[in-house]
C-alpha cells in the first residue's frame, strides 16, 4: 500500500499548499498552481520518494491525486 | 548564517527534490538573508532549477530571487532595454546556450562536417555568444555567469577511442578555449564548466530522457541538484573576499610525529607512507602560496627543532623563507594568531586556521571568533579534501599582485626588521629608495583597481565600494580615476593605490576615494600621491579641491589625512576639506621618485 500520508505531503512540498487542501478528486484543474512545470517537479519527487521510475505515459497521465495512487501503485509492483 | 526557522531549517538534511520544494517555499518567505536578484537566459527549461538553486543560495546567506528569461530568447532579452531581463534588475546573469539545443547536428551527426565547416560553425558560435555579451556589458552591472559547452549527448559511437569521437571532443575543447578566450576579456563576465560537470558525473548519472523528451530539462533530478550547487557556489565566490593568510600548526600538520620528541630523523615526511601523505600535504600547501596565499605558522615548539628540520630535512617542500610570519613559542596560539595579523597587517577575519589538535581549534575559535577554521579530520590523509572543501581560499579573480603577493608580505617583515634597526624613519624611507608611479585606469589595471576599492579597509578616506563597471561609468561622466604603484629595493609591491577625482562644479574637483593599500601605510608616499593629484588637477585649471573622510570601524588611520595636508574643514557635520589650489601646494616628500605612466 501506498504511504497516504506521504504521498499529500509530497504533493504539499512540491505545489505549496496545506496537505488538508488535497483530496483524491484533486488536479490541475482544481489547484492553480498545478501547471505543467510544476508537474514536472512532482514526477520527479514522487520518483525520487518512492524510489521509483515512471515511464513519460505514466507520468502524463497522472492527472489527479487518484491518478496518481493508481499509476504508483501498479509501478511499485513492476 | 541566519539565525531564525530558515536558518534551522538549512541545518536539516536536505535531499530530495521534493525536501528542496518545501524549504525553498520557506525561504521566499524569509527576510533576514541577503537578497540577490538573477536573471536566466538558456536554451531549455531552466526553471525547473529553481529550487535548487535558491536553497544551495541560502545556505550560503543569500536569498535569490530568479527571473527565467523565455527559453532560446538570448538576443531578445539582451539587446531589448525593455526585457524582462532588465527589468528584474539583476546582480547575476547567467547564460547557458546548449549546443545541443542550437547546433543538434554537431553532436549527433558530427562526421558530416568537412574541416572548414567545423571552422565556420564555431567561429559563429563565439561571434553570437560575443555580440550577446558586449551588449549585456554595455548595458547592465550584473556580473555574468557563462555555462560552457558539454553535452549529455555526444555521437552514438560505440567505441570511444574511435578517431571521429575524439575529434569531437577535441572540437569542443576548442569552442571552450575560445569562449573562456572571449569570456577574459569581458570585465565580470565568469565561465562554469559544464563540460567538467557532465564528464564528471558521467553522461547516463546526468540525463533522464523522459524530462528531455518531454520537457526540454537536460538533467535529471539528483544532477539538477549538483548544477544547483554549482551555480550558487559560483555566485557566493563571485561575491565574497577570499581568505588572504593560512596559520598553520607544525607537529603532524606538516609532518607527522612531534619533532621536539621525535627528533628531526623521527618524524614522518618521506616520498613513503606515511611520510608521503605529510610531502604531498606540504606541496599543496606551497600551491596556494604559488596563487597569494600568504603563509604563516603557529606552533607550540622549541625554535630551534623546527629551523632544523626547515634548513636539514630533504622531503621538507616548506622552507622558512616561504613563511611570512612565524609564531613558534609556548604562548596559545590565539594570541599567535593575534600577533600574526598585526605584523602582516591583515584582519582576523581573513586568516584561516588549520591545527590538528581540535583543543586549539576550540580555543582559537572561542578567543576569535572572526578566524576561519578549518575541521581538520583525524587521519591525515583527508586534509587536503577537508582545506579543499573549507572552501576558503575560493577565489575568482587571480590578479599578478595576489601572485606575488605572498613574496610582497615576506619583504614586509623585511622591511620592518630593517626599521628597528635603522637611525630615523626619514633615514630608513630615504633607504627605501621608493619609486612610485601613476596612472589612469585602463583596461589591464580595471580589475586591480576594483579589487582594491573593495577590500581596502584602513587606509581609505570614504570605503565606497565600486564595481568595474562602475568605474567605467565614472570616466564615462568625466572623473579621472587614479592608480599608483610603487617598487623599492626590496622588490615591485604593483598597484597599491587608488584615487576617484570628480568635478563637482567648473573647475572644482573633488577627491571622491582615496586609498592605499596596507602594506605601504607610513610611508609618505600618501603625501606624494596627493601631490600628483594636486599636480593634475592645476594642469587642467582646477582652483579648489575638496576631500572627505567617513569614519568607519577600520580607518582611523587616515582620520586627520587632511588636516594634516593643510586642508580646510568646511563642513563639520559630513567631514567636508577644502584646499585651496591657486594658494596651497603639497609638498613632495624628497625620497620619493615620482613618474607618470604616459
Amino acid at each position: 500500500m501506498i504511504d497516504d500520508f506521504k504521498l499529500k505531503e509530497v504533493i504539499s512540498n512540491v505545489l505549496g499548499i496545506p496537505t488538508v487542501e488535497i483530496n483524491n478528486d484533486s488536479s490541475p484543474d482544481s489547484i492553480e498552481k498545478w501547471d505543467s512545470l510544476s508537474h514536472l517537479k512532482l514526477v520527479m519527487a514522487i520518483e525520487s520518494e518512492f524510489n521509483v521510475e515512471l515511464s513519460p505515459e505514466d507520468s502524463m497521465d497522472m492527472l489527479s491525486v487518484k491518478l496518481i495512487r493508481i499509476i504508483l501503485q501498479d509501478a511499485l509492483k513492476k | 548564517m541566519v539565525k531564525d526557522t530558515v536558518g534551522q531549517l538549512l541545518t536539516e538534511i536536505i535531499k530530495t527534490p521534493s525536501d528542496y520544494s518545501r524549504v525553498s517555499r520557506e525561504i521566499e518567505k524569509d527576510d533576514l538573508l541577503d537578497k540577490i536578484n538573477i536573471s536566466y537566459l538558456s536554451s531549455y527549461t531552466s526553471e525547473i532549477l529553481n529550487p535548487f538553486i535558491i536553497v544551495e543560495l541560502a545556505k550560503k546567506g543569500y536569498k535569490g530571487s530568479i527571473y527565467y528569461a523565455p527559453f532560446n530568447q538570448f538576443e531578445q532579452e539582451i539587446h531589448n532595454e525593455d526585457s524582462g531581463l532588465y527589468l528584474s534588475d539583476p546582480s547575476v546573469v547567467l547564460i547557458h546556450s546548449r549546443i545541443e539545443d542550437t547546433h543538434p547536428d554537431l553532436i549527433k551527426r558530427f562526421a558530416k562536417y568537412s574541416d572548414s565547416e567545423l571552422t565556420n560553425l564555431s567561429d559563429e558560435i563565439i561571434q553570437r555568444h560575443k555580440l550577446m555579451l558586449e551588449d549585456l556589458r554595455r548595458k547592465s552591472d550584473a556580473k555574468i555567469i557563462v555555462i560552457n559547452f558539454g553535452s549529455s549527448q555526444m555521437i552514438e559511437e560505440y567505441f570511444d577511442s574511435s578517431p571521429v569521437v575524439q575529434s569531437q571532443q577535441i572540437y569542443f575543447q576548442k569552442l571552450n578555449n575560445s569562449l573562456l578566450d572571449l569570456c577574459n576579456k569581458i570585465i565580470s563576465c565568469y565561465v562554469i564548466d559544464y563540460h567538467k560537470f557532465f564528464t564528471g558525473l558521467g553522461l547516463d548519472n546526468c540525463s533522464d530522457p523522459k524530462l528531455f523528451y518531454m520537457a526540454r530539462i537536460p538533467f535529471n533530478s539528483s544532477s539538477q541538484i549538483t548544477f544547483g550547487k554549482i551555480i550558487a557556489r559560483m555566485i557566493y565566490v563571485i561575491f565574497r573576499v577570499p581568505a588572504k593568510c593560512i596559520v598553520l600548526d607544525l607537529d603532524n600538520t606538516l609532518w607527522g610525529g612531534v619533532v621536539g620528541e621525535d627528533g628531526i630523523s623521527g618524524i614522518q615526511l618521506s616520498d613513503e607512507y606515511p611520510g608521503n601523505i605529510f610531502k604531498a600535504f606540504q606541496r599543496a600547501i606551497l600551491g596556494l602560496r604559488d596563487q597569494g596565499v600568504i603563509l604563516s605558522i603557529a606552533s607550540k615548539n622549541n625554535i630551534d627543532d623546527v629551523l632544523e628540520v626547515f634548513e636539514k630535512h630533504t622531503d621538507c617542500l616548506l622552507k622558512k623563507s616561504d613563511f611570512s610570519s612565524m609564531q613558534i613559542h609556548w604562548e596559545n596560539k590565539a594570541s599567535s594568531i593575534e600577533k600574526i595579523s598585526k605584523e602582516l597587517n591583515i584582519g582576523l577575519d581573513s586568516i584561516v586556521f588549520f591545527d590538528d589538535n581540535p583543543a586549539e581549534r576550540d580555543w582559537v575559535r572561542a578567543q576569535l571568533p572572526d578566524v576561519k577554521v578549518v575541521e581538520v579530520p583525524k587521519n591525515p590523509i583527508n586534509y587536503l579534501k577537508a582545506l579543499h572543501e573549507s572552501k576558503f581560499f575560493d577565489s575568482l579573480i587571480m590578479t599578478n599582485e595576489d601572485r606575488v603577493r605572498a613574496d610582497i608580505y615576506q619583504q614586509e617583515q623585511q622591511r620592518k626588521s630593517d626599521l628597528f634597526n635603522s637611525v630615523s624613519v626619514d633615514d630608513f624611507l630615504r633607504e627605501l629608495k621608493m619609486k612610485i608611479k601613476i596612472g589612469f585606469s585602463d583596461d589591464i589595471t580595471i580589475t586591480r583597481i576594483e579589487q582594491l576599492l573593495n577590500k581596502t579597509n584602513q587606509f581609505n578616506l570614504t570605503t565606497k565600494r565600486y564595481s568595474s563597471s562602475d568605474i567605467i561609468k565614472i570616466i564615462s561622466d568625466g572623473g579621472k580615476v587614479l592608480w599608483l604603484s610603487s617598487a623599492d629595493r626590496y622588490g615591485d609591491n604593483g598597484i597599491v593605490g587608488v584615487a576617484i577625482l570628480i568635478e563637482i562644479k567648473h573647475k572644482i574637483w573633488i577627491i571622491d576615494s582615496m586609498l592605499l593599500s596596507c602594506r605601504v601605510i607610513g610611508r609618505k608616499i600618501e603625501t606624494a600621491f596627493l601631490a600628483e593629484i594636486v599636480e593634475i588637477l592645476k594642469s587642467e585649471s582646477a582652483y579648489e579641491l575638496y576631500g572627505q573622510y567617513l569614519p568607519t570601524k577600520k580607518n582611523h588611520i587616515v582620520s586627520d589625512f587632511y588636516k594634516k595636508h593643510s586642508f580646510k574643514l568646511t563642513d563639520k557635520k559630513n567631514n567636508f576639506w577644502k584646499l585651496n589650489l591657486n594658494e596651497s601646494d603639497i609638498i613632495k616628500p624628497i625620497f620619493i621618485q615620482v613618474s607618470r605612466n604616459d
